[in-house]
């Protein structure tokens, strides 16, 4: 199933769990959109160049060539077909549904936050 | 000539005091909130208003009964009916609007029940009512148009009704701090009970009914009260209490040295 990925979306979602303290996974706007662009993907493979569209604004030279491999390849979420090419296996798909509900709670949070807000 | 009347009328008063005065202690209280909530604010203003007007006259007519003045009676409930049918038009606007946060779409949606309100009072002047009805306890009026009853029920009860509930159930579900729930969910309760007891204070034909209904609203109005302005003792008791602090200034690490202390730890 193919879905748009909105950046400033993740990247409002990633500052607010960061601001609860949770500065790693779904505070973290790399490991966020890495897992997003692999969940689109799902069954297909995932040019390396395709997360680097979406990632270079936040990310230094390297490193997110050092979080597939030290993070989601060590843990099992992807798995590497060939060179630059990365496919998400059903233990990443998992994590993907986690970083899904994280943006649903994230949104519901907002949501009761404005209507607290608007309150008298 | 009953003390039962006079028991109403006081009642009514009470009522009508106890809602200017909210209505004023809300309005006053305009500067402590942001500007986001200042449209919320002044639809309880309003709504508040409403209830107090809505019962002014009716203290009138309760006396009026009691002297056993009809004309005065029938004079006070039509001019009663006027800030009663618009009782449900800031109580939408304050409902959708805290929800959605649109001025524009609260303020239409409003508009349809300002539709309502006014048809409601075209039937309800131009059929008339039947009575005073003058028993111990009250003085009841007939109204005489199924018309207006239909209006009355659908247009201004149910629906703001079932807006009320809908925003309580919202409340219930999500999880959020205690103090935050009792803030929000009090004012909803309290406004609810209000609202539906005038609608049966208007339409009961039985005289304890009306009387009930009417010690209920006031009930409301004392709940309203408690919702903003909640006193020490049903703060402690709820959990809800603000616990005063002081903001510690230095700004040095704790050093878990009683590890050694309690090696199990």
């Amino acid at each position: 199933m193919s879905e748009d990925i909105d950046v400033e979306l993740e990247k409002e979602v990633a500052e607010f769990y960061q601001s609860l303290g949770i500065h790693q996974g779904p505070g973290d706007i790399q490991y966020r959109l890495i897992l997003r662009v692999l969940g689109k993907n799902e069954g297909k493979i995932t040019e390396f160049s395709e997360i680097r569209k979406y990632t270079d604004q936040f990310a230094d030279k390297g490193s997110i060539g050092s979080k597939m491999k030290t993070v989601f390849q060590l843990e099992g979420l992807v798995e590497k077909v060939k060179r630059g090419g990365y496919i998400i296996t059903d233990k990443g798909i998992t994590a993907s549904n986690f970083l899904k509900d994280s943006t649903t709670f994230y949104k519901k949070n907002k949501r009761m936050d404005e209507i607290i807000e608007r309150m008298p | 000539m009953n003390a039962g009347l006079l028991v109403n009328a006081t009642i009514c008063f009470a009522i009508t005091i106890s809602s200017f005065a909210f209505a004023w202690v809300l309005a006053r209280s305009e500067e402590e909130h942001s500007n986001k909530s200042k449209p919320a604010l002044w639809s309880l203003v309003i709504l508040w208003s409403l209830v107090g007007l809505t019962y002014l006259p009716t203290t009138i007519r309760m006396v009026a009964a009691y002297m056993g003045k009809p004309t005065l009676d029938l004079m006070m409930y039509n001019l009663a009916a006027i800030p009663f049918s618009f009782v449900a038009v800031p109580l939408v606007f304050f409902i959708l609007y805290v929800i959605v946060g649109s001025k524009k779409i609260s303020a239409y949606v409003s508009m349809l029940f300002v539709l309502f309100g006014a048809s409601y009072l075209t039937f309800l002047f131009t059929k008339g009512v039947i009575g005073p009805y003058v028993t111990s306890y009250s003085s009841l009026f007939t109204i005489n148009s199924d018309i207006a009853i239909n209006i009355y029920l659908m247009g201004l009860f149910v629906i703001p009704t079932a807006m009320i509930l809908g925003f309580l159930l919202l409340i219930f579900l999500q999880r959020m701090p205690k103090h935050l729930r009792y803030r929000t969910a009090l004012p909803l309760v309290a406004i609810s009970f209000v609202f539906d007891f005038m609608l049966t204070d208007m339409i009961t034909m039985v005289d304890v009914m009306q009387l009930v209904a009417r010690i209920f609203v006031l009930i409301g109005t004392v709940q309203a009260f408690l919702a903003y302005f909640p006193p020490m003792t049903l703060q402690e008791k709820l959990g809800i209490k603000k616990y005063q602090y002081e903001l510690y200034e230095e700004d040095e690490e704790d050093i878990d040295e009683d590890r050694e202390e309690y090696p199990d730890v």
